[in-house]
């Protein structure tokens, strides 16, 4: 027995080395290194880079001003997207990968389109000039080999992590960025800024693959809000120790420990503190002894485990692509329905699997401009009827904001979306249509829909950028706002035909009907025009599914049948003959 | 123990800074504290001791009343206040560290001593925490909700962990240079806000609520005795002179302003 084991433990050995031989151990690699800096980086950067990221690198570029977020500033040597540590310099490729990819959802392009490879790490070798910390720097990297393949399981154990490690603090219930704390946080340098909202993945900064999740998780987003969650666990305790632990403080809180339990208490703290001194030993540096390290990794195991489940989770909540404009293919159809329309919780809106996305940006054509958005979307559902028709519009907002005085202008600000369509639909594509904005001496209709009257829509005619004004005449429109989790859905209904054919838009199946939207977020100090806008889109009523159809498909099938009868009786009689 | 040198630190800063760290401290500019190029401890037998009381200039702001926007069942037991300005008794001006600019050897620190920030009712507790270079700081959270460290250094590694509940106590690493005073902050409860001082030795002291402070088991000697103070700033371009003999005890009192 035992020398079976032995032979057994021999070809193992053998076994490993061989295939070790054939695929070497993934060795965490660091990626290549930048050249040293070079003049060539110097005049490189001076003419890409320094406009926003100023010539000394400290982040305040002439460009600047207007940017949110703010450009990096190099000089503090915090870089947000690493695949390093917690309180540790990225690696040369992962500045590298910064400029060849850009940074989703900020001003930051992609370079790699641009300059070639040479290029980039010439900025490479610049940009670390400007902190000293890189000389002697070797940062560690993030564990990432033992990922937790994607499944529902997975997702599930992330997602109460999700919620019980506190990233709703800050990221809200669902995700969108809407979490208590989300209003009040600001960068280390005093900038305003905001929780990523995990649906829109295609803004995540550093990508958004499982494993981007997983560094920002562990590492943190360095001179941001956003900190490492390696802490978030009773490092080297099992999840039965962390549980009686749990037990145990709230009873400590309570009514009070018994001496055996306080001993058992003491126990397991020193537990977790003899791991935690082993992991801040790494953190400052110190060499650890092999026993140290092996003690160390197999502790951090199930941490990384939880860690790619938190990971899985948030990958899970929506696609990675931004989703296409409601163009084409993708254009809104408003859906013939029989009877009554859907009201705002009815499921037979879920019956539209896909609600068509209208992308806003910022109004920077007249003063007061919005540079830098918070909604820059509105996505929309429809129905109608003989008589009526029916929209479900829905935008996320991280904050809901009742009517306030602003921070910075004393201006009363308020969440608010307006729906545009014109007066009068043009006749064909040459015929034009008035002004995106507001209109022009073609006048536009709105639906103008603010947060304080959640169930109130007030029709306005505007002829240009300034000159909205209300209807005195109000058609019965009936609506209903509602704000959960990071989202508003508004729904909107209002008869085909008005009796004010001069002022309001006439719904007819059939016809293209130019669309636009506006969408004020309070809180990001939107008022007037300093807003979101989108351009004009077009939606259509589907034509009304005719009853013919099961008239004459019937009939045609019977004429073909009766002819083919025919046909195959005069075949026969020719035959006789 | 007579041997004249126990321990010899030798503490390698830069140089003496005297710039402003900006950005420290968030949006605001902070003064910082002025450090010796380098520090050497021995053990001290004949040390003398400089004490004295920080006062208030002028009449006590109104200390303004902070927002508690969060976790309102527990944060919100006791009522929050900007702690910039802080008196006591007698216009004492609590939170003000009380430093010696120039040492070069003395005494090294307690070597049992405890550094930590307690975030209780999700207030940081003290307000303005020194700790020594290479020593780590403790913070506690005894009311099981989730907060973070964010520890706005600049001149050493910034830090930001997490800190939930479930981690009644966590042990932060100790940093290699002398800074600050640097911002440490709560971005889930955004109104908590304190200072931590990286320090090299151990003449350093923050006055206590009626503006007291003491420093102890100093050298025989002349040194340049200078204040730091969140709202008042700092006197280290001009600093006191003081000359400690030994076993004896000078008073330095300070008045301070408002920037």
């Amino acid at each position: 027995m035992k020398k079976q084991s032995y032979n057994t433990m021999l070809i193992s050995v053998a076994g490993l080395i061989l295939l070790l031989a054939v695929f070497p151990i993934p060795v965490l690699a660091q990626g290549k290194q930048a050249p040293a800096a070079s003049e060539e980086g110097k005049v490189l950067y001076e003419d890409k880079c320094a406009h926003c990221h100023g010539v000394d690198g400290a982040g305040d570029g002439s460009a600047a001003e207007n940017l949110l977020p703010r450009p990096r500033d190099f000089t503090r040597g915090l870089y947000k997207i690493r695949s390093t540590e917690s309180a540790q310099l990225p690696t040369d490729q992962d500045i590298f990968d910064i400029i060849s990819n850009g940074m989703p959802g900020s001003s930051m392009p992609a370079w790699g389109e641009i300059l070639t490879e040479n290029e980039q790490w010439q900025l490479v070798a610049h940009i670390k000039t400007f902190y000293d910390g890189f000389e002697d720097a070797s940062p560690r990297l993030i564990d990432v080999s033992d990922k937790v393949p994607y499944s529902e399981e997975s997702v599930t154990k992330g997602k109460e992590f999700y919620t019980n490690l506190g990233c709703v603090d800050c990221h809200g219930v669902v995700g969108r960025g809407d979490g208590t704390s989300a209003p009040d946080l600001t960068d280390e340098w005093g900038f305003r800024t905001w929780p990523a909202n995990l649906w829109e993945q295609w803004n995540y900064r550093g990508g958004s693959t499982t494993e981007d999740i997983f560094k920002r998780f562990i590492g943190g987003i360095a001179g941001s809000p956003m900190p490492s969650f390696i802490s978030s666990f009773r490092l080297g305790l099992t999840d039965e120790e962390s549980a009686r632990m749990n037990e145990l403080e709230l009873k400590m809180d309570g009514e009070g420990l018994s001496e055996a339990e306080e001993e058992e208490y003491a126990g397991l703290e020193e537990k977790l503190f003899m791991f935690e001194d082993i992991m801040l030993n790494v953190e400052e540096g110190v060499e650890l002894t092999p026993e140290e390290q092996t003690k160390l990794d197999t502790a951090l195991k199930p941490i990384f485990e939880k860690s790619w489940h938190l990971a899985n989770y948030v990958k899970s909540l929506g696609p990675e692509e931004r989703p296409q404009a409601a163009v084409g293919d993708k254009v809104l159809r408003s859906q013939y329905r029989e009877g009554t329309l859907p009201g705002m919780n009815d499921e037979a809106w879920n019956e539209i699997k896909e609600a068509s996305y209208f992308p806003l940006v910022g109004q920077i054509v007249i003063d007061p401009r919005q540079f830098n958005p918070s909604i820059d979307s509105v996505m929309a559902k429809s129905f109608y009827n003989d008589s009526e028709i029916a929209f479900l519009f829905a935008w996320d907002d991280r904050t809901k904001t009742l009517p306030q005085a602003d921070d910075e202008t004393g201006e009363t600000v308020e969440d608010a979306l307006a729906i545009q369509f014109p007066v009068k639909i043009s006749e064909g594509p040459t015929d034009p249509k008035p002004y995106f904005i507001y209109g022009d001496r073609r006048p536009v209709y709105l639906w103008s829909w603010k947060v304080a009257e959640p169930s109130t829509v007030t029709e306005m005619n505007a002829k240009g950028i300034n000159t909205a004004t209300v209807q005195s005449d109000q058609s019965p429109i009936q609506a209903e706002g509602v704000y959960k989790d990071g989202q508003y859905q508004l729904w909107v209904k209002r008869s085909l035909i008005t009796e004010d054919k001069r002022n309001d838009v006439q719904f007819a199946p059939g016809v293209f009907i130019p669309i636009a939207f506006s969408a004020w977020d309070g809180a990001n100090g939107d008022v007037n025009t300093k807003r979101a806008i989108s351009t004009w889109y077009t939606f259509v009523l589907d034509p009304v599914p005719s009853n013919k159809r099961f008239v004459y498909p019937p009939l045609i099938a019977l004429i073909s049948v009766g002819l083919l009868f025919g046909l195959k009786s005069s075949v026969r009689r020719r035959q006789d003959t | 123990m007579k041997t004249k040198v126990v321990t010899i630190l030798t503490l390698l800063i830069a140089c003496v800074y005297v710039t402003t760290a900006a950005a420290a401290g968030g949006n605001e500019e902070v003064e910082s504290l002025v450090f010796p190029a380098s520090y050497k401890a021995m053990s001290v037998s004949n040390g003398g001791t400089i004490s004295g009381m920080v006062k208030f200039d002028g009449t006590a702001p109104e200390m303004k009343k902070l927002e508690i926007t969060k976790d309102v069942q527990v944060c919100g037991k006791t009522d929050k206040f900007d702690e910039s300005i802080v008196l006591g008794e007698g216009n004492g001006l609590k939170n003000t560290i009380v430093y010696l600019t120039d040492i070069s050897s003395g005494a090294d620190f307690p070597s049992d001593a405890k550094y930590e920030i307690d975030q209780k009712g999700c207030h940081f507790n003290p307000h303005v925490r020194l700790l020594p270079v290479g020593k780590r700081l403790t913070m506690i959270n005894p009311d099981r909700i989730n907060h973070n460290v964010h520890i706005f250094s600049s001149m050493n590694p910034a830090f930001n962990k997490s800190q939930p509940g479930t981690r009644r106590k966590m042990n932060v690493k100790a940093v290699k240079k002398a800074e600050g005073p640097v911002a440490v902050k709560c971005d889930v409860h955004g109104w908590m806000k304190a200072w931590i001082a990286y320090i090299p030795h151990p003449y350093f002291a923050v006055t206590d609520e009626n503006g007291k402070y003491t420093l102890e088991n100093v050298p025989p000697g002349t040194y340049k005795l200078a204040y730091w103070q969140e709202a008042c700033g700092t006197n280290k371009a001009e600093p006191v002179s003081v000359t400690v003999e030994a076993g004896g005890t000078v008073t330095q009192d300070f008045t301070l302003a408002l920037k």
